[in-house]
């Protein structure tokens, strides 16, 4: 019984039997392996001139050349110890503190708990580091992480990188549309830069100084296992939505890890 | 029970779901579903190489170059293996590809929910760490699942309706 619900099938492989008898005695069809062959290749090709395309435009997204340091920073790929002319406690903890400047949710952490993080750096209850990443530069198409990090580092020679960088976030741009060279100087002038610091910054700024620096940070903390922002890492251990909850629990995390 | 399904198969007709006909046209849907999938996937990741590189590296299998070198490809081979099937060219050997390609990011996907790493995919563009309570890790394997089924489909019976193969090679 069961077998007599196939019958249709036999007629059906007949049918197509027939079509490939056809075809093939009259010579017809494409040499498979020639068009694979041209398949390939043009697969290797389109692979190969996609990548070195994508390596070149990686590197002219970097403006710059400069390969210095910033102030207190000992090595490329190293973060930026904000407040160094705070002793700090004994025992304090060392916040690692991981942004890009065209990060909206790092906007969203500077409002809520950026002065809960300054103070407590200010009073030298935490070591504050910043690990100034570039990486929404490809994800949105333009420059501009890597020109406000260095414009930042830039007002970190004049001792006014967390002023500067308090002007960034509150005056982020939508995600996507970027800064512009003038708002970056606003925010250098409205960090208290002024007379020939200002020109000093300025220079800096259109040089490039610190690119290779913040790239550096940026592969550092990548080959670290940060890929997103804002992150944060208490004595090396990355806080979470508990720590997070509010400026008191962050305070209040921050305290517990105090030896 | 079973004598109305004999008497049902018993008819001339084939019951629809072993229509050939049918068949085809299943396999010309799951080709441009799952073509169109990853045409789509492979271009949203084109002229962004550092993000696509990022959200390789954030699921920590690889070492940190090698994953870079696969964020760097795999839009691009994404890219070939959908115009393969939107095409119907070589269809068994790219859908093959292209399931395989699936379960490896299933894989990806649930190893990285499994040891607790907050990402995103990346499956269309962007990826890399999100907040905790942003992971969308059983939405995500559904969804490359039924990119893989489709994927199965074509490479258990790849012969389908307005292929290049059909046109090519008559099969």
């Amino acid at each position: 019984m069961a077998k007599n619900s196939t019958k249709g099938r036999p007629a059906g492989n007949a049918r197509q039997a027939k079509i490939q008898a056809a075809q093939k005695s009259s010579g017809g069809g494409a040499n498979k392996i020639v068009v694979a062959t041209v398949v390939v290749v043009v697969a290797i090709v389109a692979v190969v001139a996609g990548v070195i395309w994508s390596e070149t435009s990686k590197k002219s997204a970097v403006v710059g050349s400069g390969k210095e340091l910033p102030p207190g920073v000992t090595a490329l790929g190293a973060g930026y110890p904000a407040f160094s002319d705070v002793t700090p406690v004994a025992g304090a903890p060392t916040l690692d503190l991981y942004e890009d400047f065209q990060c909206p949710a790092c906007k969203s952490f500077e409002d809520q708990f950026g002065q809960t993080v300054e103070d407590l750096a200010k009073a030298g209850k935490v070591k504050l580091v910043y690990h100034v990443k570039n990486f929404l530069d490809d994800n949105l198409g333009n420059t501009w992480s890597t020109q406000a990090a260095n414009a930042a580092f830039c007002a970190a020679d004049a001792g006014k990188f967390q002023e500067f960088h308090d002007q960034a976030y509150a005056n982020q741009p939508t995600e996507g549309a970027g800064f512009t060279d003038a708002q970056l100087k606003q925010f250098a002038q409205a960090a208290g830069i002024s007379g020939a610091a200002l020109t000093t910054w300025q220079q800096c700024y259109d040089a490039g100084k610190y690119v290779t620096y913040v790239q550096s940070v940026e592969d550092s903390s990548a080959r670290q296992g940060v890929t997103g922002t804002p992150t944060l890492k208490l004595n090396g251990t990355q806080l979470g939505n508990a720590e997070l909850a509010s400026p008191d629990a962050l305070t209040k995390a921050i305290q517990d890890a105090t030896k | 029970m079973s004598t109305t399904a004999d008497e049902a198969q018993e008819t001339d007709t084939v019951a629809w779901y072993r229509n050939e006909r049918v068949r085809d046209v299943i396999g010309l849907l799951a080709r441009l579903f799952l073509g169109i999938v990853l045409i789509v996937a492979g271009a949203a990741k084109v002229g962004h190489p550092v993000t696509s590189q990022r959200a390789v590296q954030a699921y920590q299998i690889f070492p940190f170059e090698l994953a870079g070198s696969i964020g760097l490809v795999l839009p691009f081979l994404e890219i070939i293996l959908g115009v393969l099937l939107v095409l119907g060219l070589f269809t068994r050997l790219a859908a093959v590809a292209s399931t395989v390609l699936m379960v490896a990011f299933i894989i990806g996907i649930s190893q990285a929910w499994a040891r607790g790493l907050a990402i995103d995919c990346g499956c269309f563009g962007g990826g890399g760490q999100i907040a905790p309570d942003a992971t969308k890790y059983p939405q995500e394997i559904a969804r490359d699942l039924s990119f893989a089924l489709a994927g199965a489909w074509l490479a258990w019976r790849p012969r389908s309706l307005a292929s290049l193969d059909r046109i090519l090679f008559g099969h």
